[in-house]
């Protein structure tokens, strides 16, 4: 089994899910820089899904993993199917088959049943007071990471610069406890290659000073990244001063690097169809599952601080939000890669 | 541990990753589709001679300090968009048809096979029917365009993109007299309130929605005013949940408690409105000069000056009240040229009588919301810098007219255009006259560019002859007109027009359906076949060809860059069962295979981008000339529009030798050479590189003061976007009506709220009040809240809603399989979770959506987000996506609303891009069936 041992500085993600608009963006930038060989067609490192849902894979908060009290609890493999997706087309049959109607565009290979964003924009609650929002996620690059440890052969590693998370795949023989130990079910299998692969920080672009894939194309500007004791950037501001960016499932024990800002949401309506000014359309509860008990404080801080804002005060907060720089959310990383000459 | 750390970044596991991201060629790139605004600036990456990846270049500077920067400006189909260039739909090369259209059997042919079949159907066409038989389809891919080159030779006409692809906002064009006023994306920041209506941005506004996020932590609110919990809605403070096609409602309403409270602007209604103008209270009509005096305009309004109870005419040429108080409220007696005498009342009376109907409680009722929300957004909106985001989803529906112009109204009531923070939008382009007027300066060289300015400026000053007051907007509007009813194109890039509605109607097979009540307004007093019959007896239509469809039949059909048998609302039923068997001749030129292609006798293999030089759309939403530069070649036999624009007009112009023509005449009596026609199109073949061609172009556009002197090729390859300085003379930007100013966000309208020029419609001023015969036929004389008619059945259980989606542009990037993997990869439509359980419909189960005019087999995706009664589907898949080929638009009916073929007033006229017939595809009562 693999040991971990504690990285000198940790980078860390935060997203802000109020800014989050579900794009896939992220995902797909992740996918075209990484996944596109034989048997990465499923491997979707970065995903975004609908919240309250089952995303991907299906209803993987409940497959376990990850640590109780500190020791590891056992996890679920996901199955290929509950992952879904990894769809190709008879786009041959279709377009040049000469079969005209008889046949249509259809999945000829991958799941019938799921895909990675399957149940995309359905949510809860029911209407008029319907909820939902979007929920981008990656591996966590944990500071306590099951996978680390589940590793039978030594493969994984929690990289002593930056703290991320990395698979020598050369090391690697696909036992997959790896998959089973981590709870947020970010690692995927290779079946061409007979590894298991999950996100890699980008790693060969925060080396030459460029950030990561998915937060430097993030149209939504929802995402930042950054050391977590660089106390004066926005990642260490948004998570540590002000305290409104939190880890997903801590109760996973993972210590995860990758950090969230909890969605606010409309004002749901009464019985007679007015406003209700002070109510919540996402159930208190449902956030405190994700995000645990320091969820009300941050909700309460970011209702706060907009209300300074809107009664025309300042607010330093808000600025970190509204990011008037957009290079600020790259933190250290702000290489434009355009001007990197490969030798 | 740190020997096996070492090991991680330096084995061999990580050097292939190292190697995915590396690249030897780096180019500028965007795309040119009409995904307002689109013109995102990308990075493009190539290696060993194929583009592997783009990333945004996210370079954009802050414009105004405290505002943010426009990074990093992109969406996930321009992330992947080069997965296309292999895609399995991909073409690359010529495909003639080998067996039935729509099979799917093809025979690779030489491009000259292809040019001589093409050329020779097109002169048949011309020798049987004229070359108004040859259908052009316009689409908005500029980057297609070209491949249209031989309409100019031919003088065939093109329809026209406002009806063809209907993504404009008819209502806000009878207020403003322009359709497209819109602010720059940053602008949207500066709101204090952000109503998003009728528009679904967290889907169609990937790459700026974030200024309406960050216009809420700038201390903004936002208002998302749709009958779903739409995505748009999930980071809004407030969703209002109306019951679908009652926005007028809603939006009357407010204005209702707005003047109530006494809280409206009342000087911006004095001097940008109409509503201070008198009416007539006999006939309804404006008081005009003709009335008062003999000789006097037709187009003189007046006002009564409430300091010295004088009637004065309202100026035509400015804004500016001077000392004047134009009355908004009162009744006044006016002596008229023949003695008699008729009392006049404001226009501003007729709108409080016409809002008593719209008291909070009664609005309610039919928006199916609560009035205490309509009055707390009243007040709202009374109180702050307000910006309605609008889209171009209310065009759409059958009175989506009606719904803009009640939300201009409400705009208008409270101030809120012609400053920052403020205003609405719809879509928006400009154009660079540059690109415009390539060929019209006659040589090469910014000497032949300036005096084409001259030029055109001084011929321009002979249209305001009889009417000095004339702008330079209104002037650049005379002459496009002038140009349409000489039957050529309305100037520069465009190609000869036709509101396409009457080829529909008369060609398409539309006449039974736009004439069964159902599809109509019930309150209509006559037929729809009278107020056709009316509108062309009248001449309203000449210029747009309207009578020449009865009795063309068209020949040849010709797409570039478009899907007609996906977009045609009405569907491709009528289509193929009226029109196909007509034409002798159907051409697809694209880079792609969809549905319309499939039905094509010809499949000509286009670039795509990165293949070929090019620029993104123009967009007043960023300002920014955008270069697409050329990475790599097209792949084998695929060339660019350009080229195979010019390769098709050299073949026409060969044909025609060999075959003995010479030239033709068209219908306009205009005789047309077939001769020189390739020199006609590249200043004499200096134009046919497409290296010299963008070179340029840009050099031009500098030379007319749109972008920076210094702006070259060169130029434009280093920084990749040069941001603009000016409009140039083509119309859509001069529309903007504000300066662009380097340091501002920009936002439309501030010469008319600042410098006091006035608007281009009939009277001068934001117009609320149509006092046009059939306005006032219909009670639509001011906004008014009608129901949408019962199109598709009225008695159906469900209304099918729709919109642009996320995940592609139309049906363009739904075949791309990175894409197809982030939703559900096949066509599917939201159904509310209560109705799929009384229907007993399982989530992705296969269901039949049925109308009165035909059905689609599509999947159910079930959310309680959907509005109970509604379903949606968000417009795009591809029609072979579905068993059976069926798509929405063949649930669709395609009909258009009748006042829509009003003309012969002022504004209300054939305009190119403006005025004309559209077609509604909003609020379909349809049914939804388990597939058995």
């Amino acid at each position: 089994m693999g040991t971990i041992t504690a990285s000198k500085r940790q980078l860390a993600w935060v997203f802000d899910l109020n800014k989050c608009i579900g794009c896939q963006t992220c995902s797909v930038a992740c996918k075209m820089l990484w996944t596109q060989d034989e048997g990465t067609e499923h491997q979707w490192w970065m995903t975004v899904n609908t919240q309250p849902g089952q995303g991907t894979p299906k209803g993987w908060e409940t497959m376990g993993g990850g640590y109780k009290d500190g020791k590891q609890t056992p996890g679920k493999l996901p199955t290929p199917e509950e992952f879904g997706g990894g769809w190709d087309y008879n786009y041959q049959e279709v377009l040049r088959g000469g079969k005209g109607r008889d046949v249509h565009l259809e999945k000829t290979a991958g799941s019938k049943t799921w895909g990675m964003n399957w149940d995309e924009d359905e949510g809860a609650g029911e209407f008029p007071n319907s909820y939902y929002f979007y929920l981008p996620r990656l591996c966590n690059h944990c500071t306590q990471p099951g996978c680390v440890e589940a590793c039978p052969n030594d493969a994984l590693y929690k990289d002593p610069e930056n703290g991320l998370v990395l698979r020598n795949e050369d090391l690697c023989k696909g036992a997959q406890m790896c998959a089973r130990a981590c709870p947020y079910k970010k690692i995927y299998f290779n079946p061409a290659r007979k590894v298991s692969q999950q996100c890699i920080g980008c790693f060969p672009r925060i080396e030459q000073g460029v950030a990561p894939a998915c937060v430097r194309q993030c149209p939504g500007r929802a995402a930042w990244i950054g050391f977590l004791d660089d106390a004066h950037g926005p990642v260490a501001k948004l998570v540590n001063q002000w305290k409104v960016a939190l880890p997903l499932h801590p109760e996973f024990e993972t210590k995860p690097n990758v950090y969230y800002i909890p969605p606010l949401s409309p004002a749901p309506l009464n019985a007679d169809g007015s406003w209700n000014e002070n109510g919540d359309r996402i159930p208190a509860s449902y956030l405190e599952s994700l995000f645990g008990q320091p969820v009300h404080g941050a909700v309460d801080t970011l209702k706060t601080e907009m209300a300074k804002r809107r009664s025309g005060q300042p607010s330093e907060l808000m600025d970190l939000l509204v990011m008037y720089k957009w290079e600020e959310a790259l933190g250290h990383l702000r290489r434009d890669p355009a001007e990197i000459v490969w030798s | 541990m740190t020997q096996q750390a070492k090991q991680i970044t330096a084995g061999a596991w990580a050097d292939r990753y190292r190697d995915k991201w590396k690249w030897d060629k780096v180019t500028w790139g965007s795309h040119s589709v009409d995904c307002y605004p689109g013109g995102c600036p990308w990075r493009v990456y190539s290696r060993d001679g194929k583009v592997v990846r783009e990333e945004q270049a996210a370079r954009l500077p802050t414009i105004q300090q405290g505002v943010p920067d426009m990074n990093p400006m992109g969406c996930q189909k321009g992330a992947s968009w080069c997965h296309l260039h292999s895609s399995p739909d991909r073409v690359t090369r010529p495909l003639k048809r080998a067996g039935k259209r729509g099979e799917g059997k093809w025979q690779e042919v030489s491009w000259d096979e292809a040019f001589t079949d093409i050329a020779d159907a097109m002169l048949d066409a011309i020798q049987d029917q004229g070359p108004e038989s040859i259908i052009n389809l316009m689409t908005p891919e500029p980057g297609a365009a070209p491949a249209r080159a031989f309409t100019f030779a031919l003088n065939s006409p093109t329809t026209d993109g406002n009806a063809e692809f209907q993504d404009f906002s008819p209502g806000y064009y009878i207020t403003w007299g322009i359709f497209n006023p819109v602010s720059s994306m940053d602008d949207w920041f500066l709101a204090e309130l952000t109503l998003i209506w009728h528009c679904n941005p967290v889907y169609t506004n990937i790459h700026w929605y974030h200024y309406v996020a960050e216009s809420r932590y700038n201390g903004g609110e936002v208002v998302t005013i749709a009958p779903d919990f739409s995505p748009s809605a999930i980071h809004a403070d407030y969703h209002m949940p109306v019951k679908i096609g009652s926005d007028a409602a809603l939006a009357l309403s407010m204005c209702k408690v707005i003047i109530d409270a006494g809280i409206y602007n009342k000087r911006f209604v004095q001097e940008q409105t109409d509503l201070p103008l008198l009416v007539r209270k006999d006939n309804l009509r404006f008081l005009r000069g003709s009335d008062v005096a003999e000789g006097d305009r037709d187009d003189q309004f007046f006002w009564m000056d409430d300091r010295s109870q004088v009637l004065t005419p309202a100026p035509r040429g400015t804004l500016a009240l001077a000392d004047v108080e134009p009355a908004l409220e009162g009744t006044y007696t006016v002596t008229l040229k023949d003695g008699s005498t008729v009392e006049v009342i404001p226009a501003f009376e007729r709108l409080k009588e016409r809002l008593k109907d719209y008291d909070p409680e009664t609005a309610a009722k039919i928006c199916e919301t609560h009035p205490d929300m309509i009055r707390k957004l009243a007040r709202k909106v009374a109180t702050r810098k307000t910006k309605i985001f609008s889209g171009w989803n209310s065009g759409k529906y059958y009175h989506g007219d009606l719904y803009e112009r009640s939300m201009a109204l409400l705009l208008g009531l409270t101030g809120n255009w012609g400053k920052q923070g403020t205003g609405t939008r719809s879509w928006a382009i400009s154009a660079l006259d540059g690109s415009s007027f390539a060929l019209n300066k006659g040589r090469m060289g910014q000497d032949a560019a300036r005096e084409w300015l001259n030029n055109l400026t001084k011929a321009r000053r002979f249209l305001n002859q009889d009417d000095p007051t004339l702008t330079l907007e209104m002037l650049t509007y005379r002459a496009s007109q002038l140009a349409v009813e000489r039957g050529i194109g309305p100037g520069g890039l465009l190609p000869r027009m036709i509101p396409p509605a009457f080829l529909w109607y008369y060609q398409y097979g539309y006449k039974e359906r736009w004439n069964n009540p159902d599809n109509n307004d019930p309150s209509m007093k006559r037929t729809f076949d009278e107020y056709l019959n009316e509108a062309l007896e009248r001449g309203w239509w000449d210029s747009g060809l309207a009578k020449a469809y009865q009795d063309v039949t068209p020949r040849v059909l010709f797409e570039s860059g478009g899907n007609m048998l996906r977009r045609q609302r009405g569907g491709q039923r009528l289509l193929l069962e009226k029109l196909w068997p007509e034409l002798k001749m159907i051409v697809s030129v694209d880079f792609r295979i969809n549905t319309t292609g499939l039905h094509s006798d010809y499949i000509l293999p286009a670039a795509q981008h990165y293949e070929k030089i090019g620029m993104g759309m123009p967009s007043v939403h960023h300002l920014n000339f955008v270069l697409i530069d050329k990475a790599v070649d097209p792949p084998d036999l695929a060339m660019n529009d350009y080229d195979i624009g010019i390769g098709l007009v050299r073949k026409i112009e060969e044909r025609a030798a060999e075959r003995g023509m010479t030239e033709f005449t068209d219908r306009n009596g205009t005789v047309h050479t077939l001769k020189n026609l390739v020199n006609d199109r590249t200043l004499n073949g200096a134009l046919l590189d497409e290296e010299t061609r963008m070179a340029e172009e840009i050099k031009d556009n500098a030379a007319y003061g749109i972008l920076p002197p210094d702006s070259t090729l060169e130029v434009a390859r280093q920084k990749g976007t040069i941001r603009w300085t000016g409009w140039g003379l083509v119309g859509h930007g001069l529309g903007q009506s504000s300066t662009i100013k380097p340091d501002e966000t920009h936002n439309p309208f501030r010469w008319h709220t600042e410098d006091k020029l006035p608007y281009a419609t009939l009277t001068r001023r934001a117009q609320f009040y149509i006092d046009h015969e059939w306005f006032l036929e219909a009670g639509e004389e001011l906004p008014v809240h009608k129901e949408p008619p019962g199109h598709g059945g009225p008695k159906r259980q469900f209304k099918m809603t729709s919109g642009h989606n996320r995940w592609s542009i139309h049906s363009m990037n739904l075949t791309n399989n990175i894409i197809m993997n982030t939703h559900r990869g096949e066509p599917f439509m939201f159904i509310n979770n209560k109705d799929a359980k009384a229907k007993k419909i399982e989530n992705g189960e296969w269901v039949r959506v049925v109308s009165d005019v035909g059905s689609m087999l599509i999947t159910a995706k079930i959310s309680p987000a959907v509005r109970p009664g509604q379903v949606i589907v968000y417009n795009g898949f591809e029609p072979y996506m579905h068993k059976e080929w069926y798509s929405q638009a063949d649930v669709e009916v395609g009909h258009v609303k009748w006042l829509g073929l009003a003309g012969g007033y002022g504004h209300l006229q054939y305009r190119p891009f403006h005025w004309q017939p559209i077609p509604a595809d909003r609020a379909v009562h349809v049914d939804v069936e388990k597939v058995k």
